[in-house]
C-alpha cells in the first residue's frame, strides 16, 4: 500500500472548532511523519488532555490518551522499552507549562530522544478558555473578568536556559514550516522541544492570522545558544524555524554503561533471567 | 521448646552500626546458626539512637524479640533507650565514657542479674597501635569472646569486607578485633543461653533482606526496568538493582518525582517490556490517578508500597502496616486491581513474579505491599525457591483492542511495526478504543473491566494455613505479622493456627469461614489500628471478628507480643 497522507487518516468525526489550529498541526504531523517514510505503525503518540488530546483518534498509528500532564513521560518509558518506535509526546500548553512542567524541564535536561509538539494556544480551551501560563498578563479570561495578574512563561526562554539539544518554534497557519521543523524534531537524536504556536479563535482571537503574519519571521536553522536567546526575547518578532540544536550531546539511551553493546530492546528482554551469580554473593 | 538469643548493637546514627551489625550477623551466620536481624534508625544522618538487633537461634527464624541477652552501645543516647529491654542475667557492654546509670537502670540491672561493663575501646584501640575509628571492632571482638564462637570465623568476615574499601589498614582492624577478644575483663563472662545446636552446612544460606528479594524477584520474572524516587523503606530496591545493572542490564532511573517513576513505569509496560516502581505512602498517593488510568486503559503496571508507620510523613524509619486500605482504594473511579502481601524474603521473592503475570494476563495494576521490617531486615534462608513461570497473555496480533468478553480480559498486542495500531484511550472508550459517551457503551465496558476481577479470583489461591491441625485460637493477619506468630508457636507448644493471607484482593474467605463454622476462636492480628484486613474481611464475607491485636507503635509485632497476648 502506497504511504501518503491517507494512511494517517481515520475516519473519527472532527470535534474541534471550525478554524481551530489543531488542523493543520495534524495535516503537517502526518506529512511529516509521510516525508520520512514512517508508517502508522512504527510510530507511538502519547496526547495529553485538552483539545491536542482529543485528536488521539484523528491521526492513526499507536496511540494512547493518558492524564493531563503526563504525556511526556509515558512517552519516555515507552521510549526507553523499544527505540525501534518514533516516539511523540503532543501536549498543550496548560499541561505541559502547568500540571507537568517538572517533565519538561527533567526531559530536557536528561535528553530522552523522543519528539514534543508543544501546542501553544494561550488557554486551557477544552475546558472552556481559562488562564494558562502564556495567555497575556492583563487578558479577560474564564472566571477572571479583570484579567490575568500573574506574569508569563515565555516557553522559549525557559526550554534554552536548560542546556536543550533542540528547540524548533512554528505556526498552526504555516503548515509547511511545521512539516519542515517536525521533520528535523524527528530526525535530532535527543529530546526535541517544538513548540507551536497555535490559533484558537473561540478563546484567543488576538492572536488571529493578523497578527501571527505580521509579526513571524522565518530563521535558518541556529546552532549558537545566544543567537537563539536573542530569537525569543525579541518583543517585536516572533521567530520560527529551528531556533536552536546542539548535535554533540548525546542523548540519554546511548550514555547508559550498561546497554554499552546490547542490541536488543527491552522488549525483546522478558524472559527468566539466572540470578544464581547474583545470589552467591548474598551468601 | 526453641532457644533465641538476641545481640543488639546500638549507637547514634552515622556510626557504622548498620556495618557492624551485617558483619556480626554474616560471621554468626557463617558460624552455622540461622538468623534474623533487623534495624532500628531515626530519620538523620547523624544523632539519635540507632540499633542493629540480631536474633540467634538452632532453627531458621524471621522475627524478632523485644528484649536482648546482649546489649552494646557506643553511644549515650541509645544506652538510655536500651537497657530497659535487656533480659534477666544479660550483658551489657558499653564504651560511653563518663555514663551515669539513673537510679531507674540501675535498680533494673541489679534486679536482673545482668552484668554491666564499660570497655574503653578507643584506649584498646590506641594500645593496639590502631586508629581511634577503629573503636568499635574491639566491641565486636568483645560480643564474639562472650558468645564463645570461633575466633577465625569472624576474622575471615572482618578480612573479606575490608579488602573491598579503599584504603583500610585491614591488619590493624584485625588487631582491634583480638585486642576486643582477649580482653581481660570479659574473660570469664560466659552467656548460657547462646543456643548450642548448629545447622550442618548452614554457612552456605543466604542473607538477604525483603527488597533485596524484591529486586532478584523482579529480575526472574524478565523486567527490565525500574523507575523510582527516594523514600524509605523502599530506597534500598534502586541500590540492589542498581549495583546489579551491569550485569543484568537492566534500566535503574531514578526518577524526578514518583508521577515520573510510576509513568515511565506505565509507558514502558505499555510499550510491551516489564518494569515497575516502588515506594512508600506519600509517593504512593502521588500514584494513584495513574494506578487509576491503568485501570481504565487496562495496561499492566506492578507498584510496590513499602508501608512505613503514620499518616503524613509519619514516623519514617520505623514499620507498620497501615497502607492496606489505600492501596485498595487509592484512584477515583471502579476499576479492577489485585493487592498482594510480602512477609518475608522467600514470598518477596515470589510475589513480585506473580504481580508481573497477574498485572500482565488481566491487564490490571497490581500493588505489592511490604513493610518496613520486612524491606530492610536481613532474612537467613538455605536459599530462595524456584522462579516462577513467566506468564504474559500477550496475543501476536489483534483487531479490538478492547473486545468485550466473558472473561473480561480482551487480546493485548504489543505496539510493533507491522501489527494492527489501537488508540489506548483514558476516556471512556468503544472496544476500538475510541472515546464514548453513550450509556448503553459505559455500561458495557465497565462491567467487562469488572469481570476481570471475578476471573482473577478465581486463580487466587487460599490463605495459607500454619500451626495446630484442631487449633483452639487462630490468627488472622499478613504480612510481618505471621513471622512473630509462627515464632511463636515454637517457643510455646499451643493449640493455635495462624492464617496468612499474602493475596489480598480479590479476597478469598471460604477458609475463615470454615475456621468460623467450626466455632474455633479467630484472633485478627494486624501492625495497625483500624484492622484493614479485618474491615476487608468483613466487607467481602460478612464475617466480623471481634477478637483483635492491634499493635500501631511503629515497631513489628516482637515474639513477646504474641507470648503475652496468649498468656491472657
Amino acid at each position: 500500500m502506497k504511504l501518503d497522507i491517507n494512511s494517517y487518516n481515520t475516519d473519527a468525526p472532527i470535534t474541534w472548532c471550525p478554524g481551530c489550529g489543531n488542523f493543520n498541526i495534524h495535516i503537517a504531523l502526518k506529512q511529516a511523519l509521510v516525508e520520512l517514510k514512517k508508517i502508522p505503525s512504527e510510530v507511538m503518540m502519547s496526547f495529553d488532555i485538552g483539545c491536542n488530546g482529543n485528536g488521539g483518534d484523528k491521526i492513526d498509528g499507536f496511540r494512547v490518551k493518558g492524564l493531563h500532564g503526563r504525556a511526556i513521560p509515558f512517552a519516555v518509558g515507552a521510549h526507553i522499552a523499544n527505540r525501534n518506535m518514533t516516539v511523540i509526546a503532543d501536549i498543550g500548553d496548560g499541561g505541559c507549562l502547568h500540571e507537568g512542567i517538572d517533565h519538561l524541564i527533567h526531559g530536557i535536561r536528561s535528553n530522552y530522544n523522543i519528539t514534543v509538539l508543544i501546542h501553544n494556544n494561550q488557554n486551557f480551551a477544552l475546558t472552556t478558555g481559562q488562564i494558562t501560563s502564556t495567555t497575556q498578563r492583563g487578558k479577560r479570561m474564564y472566571g477572571f473578568p479583570n484579567g490575568k495578574t500573574e506574569d508569563d512563561i515565555n516557553i522559549g526562554e525557559l526550554v534554552l536556559s536548560l542546556n536543550p539539544t533542540f528547540y524548533a518554534k512554528g505556526y498552526s497557519g504555516d503548515p509547511q514550516g511545521l512539516v519542515d521543523i517536525i521533520k528535523e524534531g524527528i530526525k535530532h537524536k535527543g529530546f526535541s522541544v517544538i513548540e507551536i504556536m497555535q490559533i484558537c479563535p473561540t478563546y484567543n482571537p488576538e492572536s488571529n492570522m493578523a497578527f501571527f503574519n505580521e509579526k513571524i519571521k522565518k530563521i535558518e536553522k541556529c546552532t549558537d545558544i545566544n543567537k537563539a536567546r536573542r530569537y525569543v526575547l525579541d518583543k517585536e518578532r516572533i521567530y520560527t524555524g529551528v531556533i536552536y540544536q546542539n548535535k554533540k550531546r548525546r542523548e540519554y539511551y546511548s550514555l547508559l554503561k550498561n546497554r554499552k553493546n546490547r542490541k536488543s530492546e527491552l522488549v525483546d528482554e522478558v524472559k527468566g533471567y539466572n540470578i544464581s551469580n547474583i545470589l552467591s554473593k548474598l551468601e | 521448646m526453641d532457644k533465641r538469643f538476641a545481640i543488639k548493637f546500638s549507637g547514634q546514627s552515622g556510626q557504622g552500626i548498620n556495618t557492624l551489625g551485617k558483619l556480626l550477623s554474616n560471621a554468626i551466620k557463617n558460624s552455622e546458626y540461622p538468623i534474623f536481624a533487623t534495624r532500628e534508625y531515626p530519620s538523620l544522618i547523624k544523632g539519635g539512637f540507632a540499633s542493629y538487633q540480631i536474633d540467634v537461634s538452632s532453627t531458621q527464624i524471621f522475627s524478632s524479640s523485644k528484649q536482648c541477652n546482649i546489649l552494646t552501645s557506643i553511644a549515650k543516647d541509645a544506652l538510655n533507650q536500651y537497657i530497659g529491654l535487656v533480659s534477666k542475667d544479660g550483658l551489657i557492654l558499653h564504651s560511653v565514657k563518663d555514663f551515669k546509670l539513673n537510679a531507674e537502670d540501675k535498680e533494673y540491672i541489679l534486679k536482673n542479674n545482668i552484668k554491666y561493663l564499660f570497655i574503653d575501646t578507643e584506649k584498646i584501640a590506641q594500645e593496639s597501635n590502631s586508629p581511634t575509628i577503629m573503636a568499635n571492632i574491639v566491641m565486636l571482638g568483645a560480643i564474639w569472646k562472650v558468645i564463645g564462637l570461633d575466633f577465625k570465623v569472624l576474622e575471615r568476615v572482618i578480612r573479606k569486607y575490608f579488602s573491598t574499601k579503599k584504603n583500610i589498614d585491614i591488619e590493624a582492624e584485625v588487631r582491634c578485633l583480638k585486642a576486643g577478644y582477649n580482653l581481660e575483663l570479659i574473660k570469664d563472662i560466659k552467656i548460657e543461653t547462646f543456643p548450642t545446636t548448629k545447622i550442618k552446612g548452614w554457612k552456605k544460606s543466604k542473607i538477604l533482606t525483603g527488597n533485596d528479594a524484591l529486586a532478584l524477584g523482579a529480575i526472574s520474572a524478565g523486567c527490565r526496568a525500574y523507575y523510582a524516587y527516594p523514600m524509605t523503606p523502599a530506597t534500598s530496591i534502586l541500590e540492589t538493582l542498581g549495583n546489579t545493572y551491569m550485569e543484568t542490564g537492566l534500566i535503574v532511573k531514578q526518577a524526578e518525582s514518583e508521577i515520573t517513576a510510576v509513568q515511565f513505569a506505565m509507558g514502558s509496560m505499555y510499550m510491551g517490556t516489564r518494569a515497575f516502581t516502588a515506594t512508600s505512602g506519600g509517593g504512593f498517593d502521588l500514584m494513584t490517578e495513574t494506578i487509576s488510568c491503568c485501570g481504565m486503559t487496562e495496561t499492566p503496571l506492578v507498584i510496590v508500597l513499602g508501608q512505613r508507620a503514620g499518616s503524613g510523613t509519619g514516623v519514617p524509619t520505623w514499620s507498620g502496616s497501615s497502607d492496606l486500605e489505600v492501596s485498595l482504594k487509592g484512584g477515583h473511579g471502579e476499576f479492577p486491581r489485585c493487592i498482594l502481601a510480602t512477609s518475608d524474603s522467600e514470598d518477596s521473592y515470589e510475589l513480585i513474579q506473580d504481580a508481573f503475570n497477574i498485572a500482565e494476563q488481566y491487564q490490571i495494576p497490581v500493588i505489592v505491599l511490604s513493610e518496613k521490617q520486612i524491606a530492610e531486615s536481613l532474612f537467613n534462608i538455605k536459599t530462595l525457591p524456584k522462579p516462577k513461570k513467566i506468564l504474559r497473555g500477550l496475543s501476536n496480533n489483534g483487531i479490538e483492542r478492547y473486545k468485550i468478553t466473558k472473561s473480561g480480559v480482551s487480546q493485548r498486542w504489543i505496539p510493533q511495526k507491522g501489527k494492527k495500531t489501537y488508540l489506548v484511550n483514558s476516556d471512556e472508550h468503544t472496544q476500538d478504543g475510541i472515546s464514548t459517551e453513550d450509556s448503553k457503551e459505559i455500561t458495557a465496558m465497565s462491567s467487562k473491566r469488572l469481570r476481570k476481577l471475578n476471573t482473577l479470583l478465581k486463580n487466587i489461591p487460599s490463605p495459607e494455613y500454619y500451626g495446630a491441625v484442631k487449633p483452639d485460637i487462630v490468627f488472622v493477619g499478613m504480612g510481618s505479622t505471621k513471622n512473630a506468630v509462627i515464632d511463636a508457636m515454637k517457643i510455646l507448644n499451643a493449640n493455635i493456627g495462624y492464617l496468612h493471607y499474602k493475596y489480598i484482593y480479590p479476597l478469598r474467605f471460604e477458609r475463615i469461614l470454615q475456621i468460623h463454622d467450626k466455632g474455633t476462636k479467630i484472633v485478627l492480628i494486624e501492625n495497625n489500628q483500624n484492622g484493614e484486613l479485618g474491615k476487608l474481611i468483613r466487607e467481602q464475607s460478612g464475617l466480623y471478628i471481634q477478637d483483635k491485636l492491634f499493635k500501631f507503635d511503629g515497631r513489628p509485632f516482637f515474639v513477646e507480643d504474641i507470648l503475652e497476648y496468649l498468656k491472657k
